[in-house]
Formats: structure tokens, C-alpha cells, sequence
């Protein structure tokens, strides 16, 4: 009740204030079907950058590696995404100088470019606040590193592109503007090989800039940071003329370097350089604007991971306070001399920002989220309520709820509920495996979940019953090769033996035991190709061999859900394979495919639910440069391949799903969202509702429920509840005004359990799904003129609720939460809570009737008792019966009430105009009053100073606490009963007797009189 | 009540509908005078709502709001008049539930409401006598709708004792010009940055004046039964009730 009265005051206030084309597409199509989001942000995710507001300290900006652009108003108490619509992978945020409440640029495109970093098209600038974006270039730079701004004169920005991290590119090094970024001009670059991966600007002198350049290439199989074009520039006319400054640099060829300027004394600057020769690796600083350089520190946070963690912050107030970004971020108070680490946070710091004000106050932003620090570092919290955990996959199970499995870059492996009690919360999440998490599986028959971790290094069967877990990874045997696993290790269930699973090295591996014991059933199915396999020396100037880079191994498998021998392998080397004899013989199929450059990285195989030779397959280039979606179905086992990629698709695509009803209806993600297909590929539309423009890494499907799940790397877990209305779209279907579709019995759930939100005040919360009646039906234009009404009634055309009815074009979801309107309850000078409660309805059938303007249209649903219940046929009925018997005693109660109250108006007003009626008037009035008292409370509040219940309160408690059981009225609800009717009886024998007495003599007074008579509504009326 | 005509709609499709590309100011003039005409908005001196909420049972609703500024919102439930609030051109108040006792705003929110009180009908109507300032953005989708969206910017208001802009995002069909949806900006609490978002639907026709007689926030309607125009009202509806 209060929402709603709170929501009608924001109201009030603010607006007074196939063969065939399908016709429509995108919002148009999908209407109000929206995506739900359930994080989690027990982990959150990697942030890449974060900026604050320059005079405002309550206002902070992070960039996040897959999640888009968050905003809080608060200090860090709460984030809200502000970037939803844009490429989530974000290099830099920078706050105007000038104008910081309403301008703000977005450069996209992270710069600690792991093996799985995403990729931004462009740079973006709000001017209010980020409610909105436009974007203003630099589409195929790839990733931004810096954008910096004239404080004396907004107009002019510089910025520094990264540019490309998988091929050459010309779209990189320093561009500057002077209109405000309508126009740019590139004033240093150095070749297509080199990009820009710091940029600082002289707070007090605008014309001097320095840059940090960075010859920076990643293959699929390889890294190499540096060579002979890194190095560090500095002008001091504005970009004009650059300088390399490298005095008191070693010799040689540099790595990434770090930059910062100190803002109290710009002449000192500090660099972290990556050189060739760990002894000169670390911290230089210079005292004289980059004319010379001191070597100071070579610790192990300096050096660490330097594409990973080249981040320097120097302290605004004090020029020797510096904190270096690395595996636990180190803080020097001594100019560089000597560091501390930070206090605990997670691992793996790649942005600090000091409070404007106060540098005892930090932010940090991290592979788990951003941390506030209100001690200089010495102790961190973590920010609950930013959700941007990068899923690499998901699966679910069978419980109901269903559960959501998968892992996480840098954050392990967990699952967690679809939908809890009151959201699902941090504490819903559960912990299955460290390091790197990637496929997490759930056992199909017994409570055990496979995970596993970076490379395979660990794969885990873990017994959830006992908390026991084992490890069950394949390993070489006598006269194997070494095992090549991807740094995402494919695993796979059987759809035919609960304890068979499969893995990929660059064999396939086959245990029929839950991984105890194992077989190779293939030959080695990938290229083999020994230069895409030596990666002891990968990472360029320091070496980086985490296993992230190994290469020529399976990264998808298949099993036919039609024939245990059909089993699909793709390698990250471009082979698509085939066994049609459960792993005898092998065929690669991938020269088959048509318009597909060699060796293009095979994603995601899909093994049709509807065909044996039914396919499809899912390839991405992108660690080659190549930046096209690629999708293609086979029904022939492989032999022939057909595209599905239309012009509507944007950006490179990672998975893929086929329905499980409906073979042309198809999820595709991409690295820029979800699309989907109702027509088996010949149309695509991008689903928008409440989806954000992230990674859909992979896409899960609940058979029973049919809700999609999706893996996003970036923002956690999406879920489009129930997505059976797609499988009914035709042509002929969108050409109708209304269409209502199909839907199975809706069951009532009988759920009443606690949802307790303790400590949660600052916790992301994931939305739960609804469990109401879900009414779908489709418009073919948006209703804006005329009413337009939606209820439902029983099958004899009685009117049970009424349905706020969605009025957009496409599909409408409108639920019905299986109650009947709540009983009229008598006028009293409180409010009954118990008047509150609303009956459900029977199972049975009921029509849903829309009627819009003159038309009226109907649709049968059926709905259902819980089959998962405690309670019995009869308890229900005997509830049912109650139920009955109080609503019509509550709402006779108020039609007495309301009779008596008119009657004593009556009877005042006549007193008051005409004194000789004061006898009979002034007995009714007393012996009414006095009646009254005992049929409602007529004194209190709605508080603690309520006034003892009277007969309505009495009547309406038992009848809410009966409607909100499922069950039979109790034992002492009956006893309840009994006593209420007893008093209900007696009030209702007393007023009879007044009306014969007291009102009987007041009547005959009037009619002697001609005085008005004494009138009532029916009812009827009355309860209209 | 009168009921939607026919009529209604063949004007909107043959009416001002300039094929060129639209300014903000055209479009918003369209609006007006596709719904009665600026002339006839100019001479209307409130409006009273009889209105209901559905919440498993209707709720009663009665909206008040005059051209000075005074407005009220009443909820009359199981015999209780809960003013959920009321202005009167100095005071902003309403009922506190627990006590169903009369208790005044803070001054910040009387003080934001005060700025709004010239904003009948609509704070887009004369925007520019009020010192407002719209600006045309890119078309949206809405409910599945192309749109125009224009940016309304008021008068600054005042949260938590900070300055903020006070801005709002109107989207009118483009077939028809119709108002479909308005967004605030929320600017206090955890959702801070996020859009209360409110739908408008099922105009229908009153004295010559059309009014969205469905207004939907956050999936529940509001809807309007009937709507009085130039209405007499009694001062006590918004005056705050002295002890």
C-alpha cells in the first residue's frame, strides 16, 4: 500500500507534471519481454579505470573490463550503470575539468590486455552526467589508454590510443582536438605496430604532455610486449614537437611503461619501465620534467605483469606518495625508495585514485571490484553492489528453483539460485573451485558438480552432500605427448550416462566413471602446428608463460543429444571434427566451409536437437584482427555449411543455442550482446530490454522453465524468463492486431517462507523471476488512444481481477498474481490490514479478456494447484469454504456499518434542523454509536496507539490469516472462528433489534413528518 | 466521461503532421494542439481526477490540481482520507500513515514543488515563459513506438542541501504526436542516476480536451475513471490542517 501511494505521489509530481520477411524486428518484436539480472557481485569484476569528480567528493566514475561505465553519488556506497548501451569494455573515464558535473569521456577498449581482454569501438562523451552518450570517433581504435583535458580550455583533449592489440593498425598514438572533439588530428605516431599506453598532462601547463608509447602484439598464441618503437615522449607546446626522454633509461628495447606526473610539483614525474633486463626493471623517477631519470626500485610490485599493471598514482597533495598498481599494489611515502603493499583487497590492482580532499581516502579498482580505503591504504572494503563478474560459461540443473553454474576471469567457479527469497543475495552464491573458473557442470543424476581451473590444472568432481572433492583431470600417459589444454578447458556431459564427461586437450578424452579413469577416443584433432606452441618464451621483454596462450587445442565438444556416437569437436586452431562411431574414426569437416579464413578459432559447436547431421558452428577471429561474426549451420553431417550471419548482427560471435521446440528459433551471442532468430537465421534482432551491450560468452537453456540464461563477461548472469513465446512468431502472427499466445497451466506456488534482508542495505540484489500467471500476447501497434482493458473472469463471464494491461507494440507481459478482488471492509477510523489479503482462485480454467476499444478478445488459461505441496485436496477445499464464509461476513459487516453510519448522518442532520426530533433522533443516534463501537474501531491510530480490535478487525485478522494459508483452517483458526461468529451474530441481533425499536420509531417520525425518508443503496450497489 | 471518438484519431493523422523533419517546439505545439488546442490548455483552470489503483482491491484515488500551483492527492480507503499530498501554494503536506496525523514536507521538497507550480497542465506547457529549455534528442523505441524525445530542463532543485539539475525526457509517437512516456531522473537513495519512468495510454477525450486516462509506473496504472474540469474546490483540500 505505501509503495503505491508513494508511487502515485512520484506519478503526480512528475507528469503534470521465413521464406517470408518477418516484418518487424528488434524492440518492435520484443516489446516488454524483458531481461532480468542476477549478478552476482559477491566477486563483481575487473575495473580498469577509475576518475572522480574534481570538486565534488561524493562523486566517483569506474570503468570495468566488461562491464560498461558506474557511476555513485555517495562516495562508493552505491554504483549505478550508466553505459548500458555502448561497448562495455572500457580503457578510460575522464571528468571535464571545466564543466565536471556534466561532461564526461568514455574511451573504450581495456588496456591490460590479458589474453581474454575485450574490445571498445570508439570514444564517448556525455554532456549531462552520462544519462546520455554520443559517440565521437576513433570507431576502429580498439582500445583508448588516455583521454586528457585543457582545464583552462575544455574544447581542447587529447588522447591516447592503445589502437589494436591483434594486427596492425594506423588508428593509434596521440590525437588532439581543439573544437571539443568534432574534429581530431593524430599528432604522434610511431608505427602500426605501436599505441599509446599512458598519456599525463602538467596540471599547470596544459602544453606539457607526456606519452608512453608501447610495441604491443598478441596472438592466439602468443604475447610480445616490447621492442625498438616503445619508448617515452614529452612535449612542451602542445603536441606540436615531441622529444624522446630517456636519460638515465637503460639501453636496449622497453616494454609498456607507466607514467605519472606529480600534481603538487609537475616537475617530478615518475616512470615504471619494462626494459630488457630485469635489474633495470621498475621505478624511475625525475626531478626535472623527464630531463634525467633516477632507477629506484626494482620490487617485485613494480615489476610485476607489467601489460597487466602499469598504473602509477602519485598522492595530489604530496609529490613522494605513490602507489603502484600490481598482484597486491605497493605505496611508497619516500618518493619511490621503498613500498608497502596495500592492504588486503583482491588480487590484481589496476587503478588507485586518491579523494580529493583527503589522501588518506583511496579507491582502488581491482579484478574484484572497486575497494575503498579510509586509511591510506592500510585496510580496504569491498563495494557490494556492482555486478560486473565476467562469466566465461553457465549451465544450469533441474532443481526448482533451478540453479546457475559457471567461472569467472580471475574469480573462480560458483553457483547460485535462480531466484531466492527476497533476491538473490551474496549469501546465495556458493564457492566451487579457485583460480580461473571456466565450465562448471552439474552431475545430471547425483548432487556433484564438475569445475575446474586455468589450463586444467585442477578439474574437480566435488560431492556438494559431503564437501569432498577430488581431482580428476586427464593426464599423459605412457607414450603421449604432452597434453595441450586452452587456458578455457572444454568439458562436456553425456546426454546418455549420467557418469560419462568428457574433456578436450588436443585429444579427446572420454571417462565413464565421473572422471576416476580415462580414455582418449581421437587422434590429436587440431592443427598440431609446433609454431603455435612454444610459448616458454611468450610475453615479449618479460616473460609471461601462465599457460593463457597455449594453443592448438579443443575448445568446444558436442555430443549429438539424438546419438551418443555423434560427437562434435572444435579446436581453437580451426578444425571442426566429426565422429559419427563415438570416437573411431574422426573427419574434419572444416574445409567445407564456405567464406571462413583458415585457422579461424572454432567457439562454440552445437549439436542439433531436432537432426543427426544438424549442426551448427560458432568461429571468432578476433585474436587474428579479424572482427566478423561467423555462424554457420550443416545438416549433412558436416559435408555441406551454410551461413546464418545476416547484416543485423554486430559484433563477433562466441556461442550460440538452438530452441529446443522450435529448430529456427536461435540465441547467437556476440561480443556486443544477444541476438536472436525466429526464422533459422535469414533475420536477426538484437535484444535490448534491459540487456546491456556485453559479451554473451555462452548461452544455457532451461528445458523446463525455457529461460534463457546467459554468460555475460561482464555483467554475471542474464536471464530472459520463459522465451516460449518466440517459438509461436510467424509472419502471420505479426500481421494480427492482438495474438495471444499459447501457455502452459500456470501453477499457484504455494511459497511462503521468510526473506530476510539483513546487512543487505548495500548489496547488489539479483532480481527474482516472477511467479505469477504470465499472460502474453502480442499488438501490432501501441494502444495510446481509447481504453483498453484487461481482466480476467471465470468461465461464466464473472469478473475476477484486474490486469494493469501492457500496451506496447510486440509482446506484453502482464501477470496475474491467481488472486480475486479483496473484500469490501467496513469504514472505521483505522485502517484493517487484514482487509488486505485477496483470495486466490481455484484451479480450474479462466478466460483473459482484453477489450480494446470495441473489440474484445478472449484467451483460455488453465492454472493449476502446486504439485509440490503440503497441503491436501480436502485441507484446500475446507480453506476454500472459509475463506467464503468470511469474505461474505466481512463485506456484510461493511454494508451494516455503512447503514448504520448513513442512518446516524441521518439522524444528526435532522436533529440539527429540526429540535423536536430530539427524542427519537437522539436515540438513534446513541443506540447506533453505541452499536458502532463494537462493530469497528472508532478511536487510535494505525500504530502502536491503535485502539483494542473490534468486531471488523476481529473478522478481518481471521479472515486474512485463513485466505494466507494454503492449507486448512487450523484448529484454533475454527475456534477463532467460532467466538467471532458468536459476536458477529450477537452485534448483528442487536442492531436488528434497534432497527425494530429505536430506527423503526425514527422512520415512522419522518414519514409523519415528511421529512426525507430514509434511504440505501442495494448491495449490490454498495459493493460495486 | 465522454468516450473516444473516431474523430479524435482521424485528426491527429491529418492535423499538423509536418512530413520535415520536427523541432523540439513543433512537436510539442503539435502535442497541445493535437489535444485541444493551445488556446483551450491556456484557458483551463484545473482539473480534478476521480482515479484507481488496483491492488487486489481498488483503491480510490482523487487527484487535484489547479492552475496556481495547489494540488492534492487523496486516498479515501475503509472510510480514511489519507491525503498522500497536498500543496497550497506555500505548504507541501500529507498524512502520515501510523498516526493518520497532518505533517509537513521538508522544506527542500516544498521548495522543489514550489518551483513546479506553474507547470499546469504540463510543465512543457509555455516551457519558455518559465524559464525551462528543451532540446530534441535522437528518436527512441518506446513500447515498441518510434518516438520524438525532448529533454526538458526546469529550474534547478535542491537534494541533500546540493544544487541539482532538475531534468526530464518526454517521448511523443511520431505517427500521432501523442505524449507516451515521461522520465525523471531519480536523485536521492541507492537508485540515484537511474529513470522513474511513467507510460501515458488510453487518451480520451473531456470537454474537448484529451488526457491519458491510463498512467502506468513501474507496471501498476493508475487509472482515471473521470475528470472534472475547472472544478470548484474547497480550500481545505490543500491547506494544511491546523490543530
Amino acid at each position: 500500500m505505501k509503495n503505491i501511494l508513494l508511487g502515485i505521489a512520484i506519478l503526480l509530481i512528475f507528469p503534470v507534471s521465413m521464406a517470408q520477411e518477418i516484418p518487424i524486428k528488434g524492440d518492435q518484436l520484443f516489446g516488454n519481454l524483458k531481461a532480468r539480472h542476477i549478478g552476482p557481485a559477491v566477486m563483481s569484476g575487473r575495473i580498469t579505470d577509475i576518475d572522480l569528480h574534481p570538486t565534488k567528493d561524493n562523486i566517483i566514475y569506474a570503468g570495468a573490463a566488461g562491464g560498461g561505465v558506474w557511476k555513485s553519488t555517495d562516495s562508493g556506497t552505491f554504483f549505478n550503470s550508466i553505459f548500458d548501451e555502448h561497448a562495455q569494455s572500457i580503457g578510460c573515464v575522464a571528468v571535464d575539468p571545466v564543466d565536471p558535473d556534466n561532461i564526461v569521456w568514455v574511451g573504450t577498449g581495456e588496456t591490460w590486455v590479458r589474453n581474454s581482454v575485450s574490445v571498445g569501438d570508439g570514444i564517448y562523451k556525455t554532456t549531462d552526467g552520462g544519462t546520455n552518450w554520443k559517440k565521437m570517433g576513433f570507431e576502429n581504435s580498439e582500445r583508448i589508454s588516455g583521454i586528457k583535458i585543457n582545464p583552462n580550455n575544455n574544447q581542447e583533449i587529447y588522447v591516447g590510443v592503445l589502437g589494436a592489440l591483434w594486427s596492425d593498425s594506423e588508428e593509434r598514438g596521440v590525437y588532439k582536438t581543439t573544437d571539443g572533439g568534432e574534429t581530431w588530428n593524430k599528432i604522434l605516431y610511431i608505427n602500426e605496430t605501436t599505441g599509446v599506453a599512458d598519456i599525463a598532462m602538467d596540471p599547470t601547463n596544459p602544453n606539457i604532455l607526456y606519452a608512453s608509447m608501447w610495441q604491443v602484439r598478441r596472438s592466439p598464441w602468443s604475447f610480445n610486449s616490447g621492442g625498438e618503437h616503445s619508448a617515452l615522449y614529452k612535449t612542451t607546446d602542445g603536441g606540436k614537437n615531441w622529444n624522446k626522454i630517456h636519460n638515465g633509461f637503460p639501453n636496449g628495447k622497453l616494454g609498456r611503461i607507466a607514467l605519472a606526473i606529480a600534481p603538487s610539483q609537475p616537475e617530478t614525474v615518475y616512470v615504471v619501465l619494462e626494459t630488457e633486463e630485469a635489474k633495470s626493471n621498475g621505478l624511475y623517477r625525475s626531478d626535472d620534467g623527464g630531463n634525467s631519470w633516477e632507477h629506484l626500485n626494482n620490487n617485485f610490485e613494480l615489476v610485476v605483469r607489467p601489460f597487466y599493471f602499469s598504473r602509477i598514482t602519485v598522492d595530489p597533495k604530496n609529490p613522494d606518495v605513490l602507489v603502484k598498481a600490481g598482484l597486491y599494489g605497493a605505496i611508497s611515502r619516500d618518493g619511490g625508495k621503498t613500498f608497502k603493499n596495500l592492504g588486503n583487497m583482491h588480487p590484481d590492482i589496476h587503478d588507485i585514485a586518491f579523494h580529493i580532499n583527503n589522501s588518506e581516502i583511496m579507491y582502488v579498482g581491482t579484478d574484484g571490484g572497486v575497494y575503498r580505503s579510509w586509511n591510506g591504504g592500510s585496510t580496504l572494503e569491498i563495494v557490494e553492489n556492482i555486478p560486473v563478474s565476467q562469466y566465461y560459461h553457465v549451465s544450469v540443473d533441474d532443481a526448482e528453483p533451478y540453479n546457475v553454474y559457471g567461472g569467472l576471469q580471475d574469480n573462480g567457479s560458483w553457483y547460485g539460485p535462480s531466484a531466492a527469497p527476497g533476491g538473490v543475495k551474496a549469501k546465495h552464491w556458493n564457492s566451487v573451485g579457485y583460480g580461473d573458473g571456466f565450465r562448471v557442470l552439474k552431475h545430471p543424476t547425483k548432487n556433484i558438480i564438475y569445475s575446474e581451473m586455468q589450463g586444467a590444472a585442477n578439474v574437480w568432481r566435488y560431492d556438494v552432500d559431503r564437501n569432498q572433492t577430488k581431482t580428476i583431470q586427464p593426464m599423459a600417459e605412457k607414450g603421449d605427448p604432452k597434453l595441450r589444454f586452452n587456458w578455457n578447458p572444454p568439458m562436456a556431459l553425456s546426454n546418455f550416462y549420467p557418469d560419462r564427461f568428457y574433456m578436450g586437450s588436443q585429444f579427446l578424452h572420454r571417462s565413464d566413471d565421473m572422471g576416476d579413469t580415462w580414455t582418449k577416443i581421437s587422434p590429436d584433432l587440431t592443427t598440431n602446428d609446433p609454431k603455435k606452441q612454444d610459448q616458454s618464451s611468450s610475453g615479449g621483454l618479460s616473460i609471461d608463460n601462465s599457460g593463457a596462450e597455449t594453443h592448438t587445442t579443443i575448445f568446444t565438444i558436442a555430443e549429438s543429444p539424438l546419438d551418443e556416437n555423434i560427437i562434435w569437436v572444435g579446436t581453437d586452431d580451426g578444425n571442426v571434427q566429426i565422429t559419427q562411431d563415438g570416437g573411431k574414426t574422426w573427419t574434419n569437416t572444416v574445409a567445407n566451409i564456405p567464406d571462413l579464413p583458415k585457422n579461424t578459432w572454432c567457439y562454440k559447436i552445437y549439436a542439433s536437437n531436432f537432426h543427426k547431421g544438424t549442426a551448427y558452428a560458432v568461429f571468432e577471429g578476433h585474436a587474428t584482427g579479424d572482427m566478423n561474426p561467423y555462424a554457420y549451420k550443416t545438416s549433412d553431417f558436416g559435408k555441406t555449411w551454410k551461413s546464418i550471419i545476416t547484416d543485423d548482427i554486430i559484433g563477433f560471435a562466441r556461442s550460440i543455442h538452438e530452441d529446443y521446440e522450435n529448430e529456427n528459433l536461435l540465441f547467437l551471442g556476440t561480443e556486443f550482446g544477444l541476438f536472436v532468430t525466429v526464422d533459422g537465421g535469414q533475420n536477426w534482432s538484437r535484444f535490448t530490454n534491459n540487456m546491456p551491450a556485453a559479451s554473451v560468452m555462452y548461452i544455457a537453456l532451461h528445458k523446463k522453465t525455457s529461460d534463457l540464461v546467459l554468460a555475460t563477461h561482464g555483467r554475471g548472469i542474464i536471464i530472459i524468463d520463459d522465451i516460449s513465446p518466440l517459438r509461436e512468431i510467424t509472419p502471420e502472427i505479426l500481421d494480427k492486431e492482438v495474438h495471444f499466445f499459447s501457455s502452459k497451466p500456470f501453477v499457484m506456488k504455494e511459497d511462503s517462507g521468510f526473506a530476510e534482508n539483513f546487512g543487505t542495505e548495500t548489496q547488489f540484489i539479483g532480481q527474482n523471476p516472477s511467479s505469477n500467471a504470465r499472460i502474453v500476447y502480442y499488438l501490432n501497434k501501441r494502444h495510446t488512444f481509447g481504453k483498453m482493458e484487461l481482466e480476467v473472469q471465470d468461465m461464466e463471464g464473472n469478473k475476477i481481477a484486474t490486469l494493469n494491461a501492457g500496451k506496447s507494440k510486440g509482446l506484453n507481459i502482464v501477470d496475474w498474481s491467481f488472486t480475486s478482488k479483496g473484500p469490501k471492509i467496513a469504514e472505521a477510523k483505522t485502517l484493517s490490514f487484514g482487509g488486505f489479503a485477496t483470495p486466490r482462485v481455484p484451479a480450474g480454467t479462466y478466460n483473459v479478456v482484453m477489450i480494446k476499444g470495441k473489440e474484445t478478445f478472449t484467451h483460455t488459461i488453465e492454472v493449476v494447484y502446486d504439485p509440490n505441496t503440503i497441503v491436501t485436496p480436502q485441507g484446500r477445499e475446507e480453506r476454500q469454504k472459509m475463506v467464503e464464509i468470511l469474505f461474505d461476513m466481512n463485506e456484510e459487516l461493511a454494508y451494516q456499518v455503512y447503514k448504520v453510519n448513513t442512518t446516524i448522518q441521518h439522524a444528526e442532520t435532522l436533529l440539527a434542523e429540526d429540535p423536536k426530533s430530539k427524542k427519537v433522533s437522539e436515540a438513534v443516534i446513541n443506540e447506533l454509536n453505541t452499536l458502532l463501537k463494537s462493530m469497528v474501531i472508532t478511536t487510535g491510530d494505525n500504530y502502536v496507539a491503535s485502539a483494542e480490535p473490534e468486531l471488523r478487525e476481529k473478522l478481518a485478522d481471521l479472515y486474512s490469516g485463513v485466505v494466507n494459508n494454503y492449507d486448512k483452517p487450523t484448529g484454533a483458526q475454527m475456534a477463532n472462528y467460532e467466538s467471532v461468529k458468536a459476536l458477529y451474530d450477537e452485534i448483528m441481533d442487536r442492531y436488528e433489534s434497534i432497527q425494530k425499536k429505536e430506527v423503526s420509531k425514527y422512520e415512522s417520525y419522518l414519514s409523519k413528518n415528511n421529512k426525507e425518508s430514509l434511504s440505501f443503496q442495494t448491495k449490490e450497489e454498495f459493493l460495486k | 466521461m465522454k468516450t473516444f471518438k473516431l474523430l479524435f484519431l482521424v485528426c491527429f493523422i491529418t492535423f499538423n503532421m509536418p512530413i520535415v523533419a520536427q523541432t523540439a517546439d513543433e512537436i510539442i505545439n503539435t502535442y497541445f494542439e493535437n489535444t485541444g488546442g493551445v488556446e483551450n490548455w491556456a484557458a483551463l483552470n484545473g482539473v480534478k481526477m476521480n482515479a484507481s489503483v488496483n491492488q487486489g482491491v481498488d483503491i480510490p484515488v482523487e487527484i487535484y490540481q489547479l492552475k496556481d500551483g495547489r494540488q492534492a492527492v487523496i486516498v479515501n480507503f475503509q472510510g480514511q482520507e489519507i491525503t498522500q499530498f497536498a500543496f497550497d501554494g506555500e505548504t507541501m503536506w500529507g498524512t502520515n500513515f501510523m498516526t493518520m496525523q497532518a505533517e509537513k514536507s521538508d522544506s527542500e521538497m516544498t521548495e522543489n514543488f514550489k518551483k513546479q507550480s506553474l507547470d499546469f497542465p504540463s510543465a512543457l506547457f509555455n516551457y519558455k515563459d518559465k524559464g525551462y529549455t528543451v532540446e530534441l534528442m535522437e528518436n527512441e523505441t518506446i513500447d515498441g513506438a518510434e518516438t520524438f524525445k525532448i529533454k526538458l530542463t526546469q529550474k534547478p532543485i535542491m537534494v541533500d542541501g546540493k544544487e541539482l539539475p532538475n531534468i526530464s525526457y518526454h517521448y511523443f509517437d511520431t505517427d500521432s504526436f501523442a505524449l507516451i512516456q515521461s522520465e525523471a531522473e531519480i536523485q536521492q537513495g541507492p537508485m540515484t542516476g537511474q529513470k522513474s519512468i511513467s507510460k501515458m495510454s488510453d487518451y480520451q477525450e473531456v470537454d474537448g480536451l484529451y488526457f491519458p486516462f491510463d498512467m502506468g509506473m513501474g507496471g501498476q496504472s493508475i487509472k482515471i475513471i473521470s475528470i472534472d474540469l475547472n472544478p470548484e474546490v474547497e480550500d481545505n483540500v490543500f491547506a494544511f490542517p491546523e490543530e
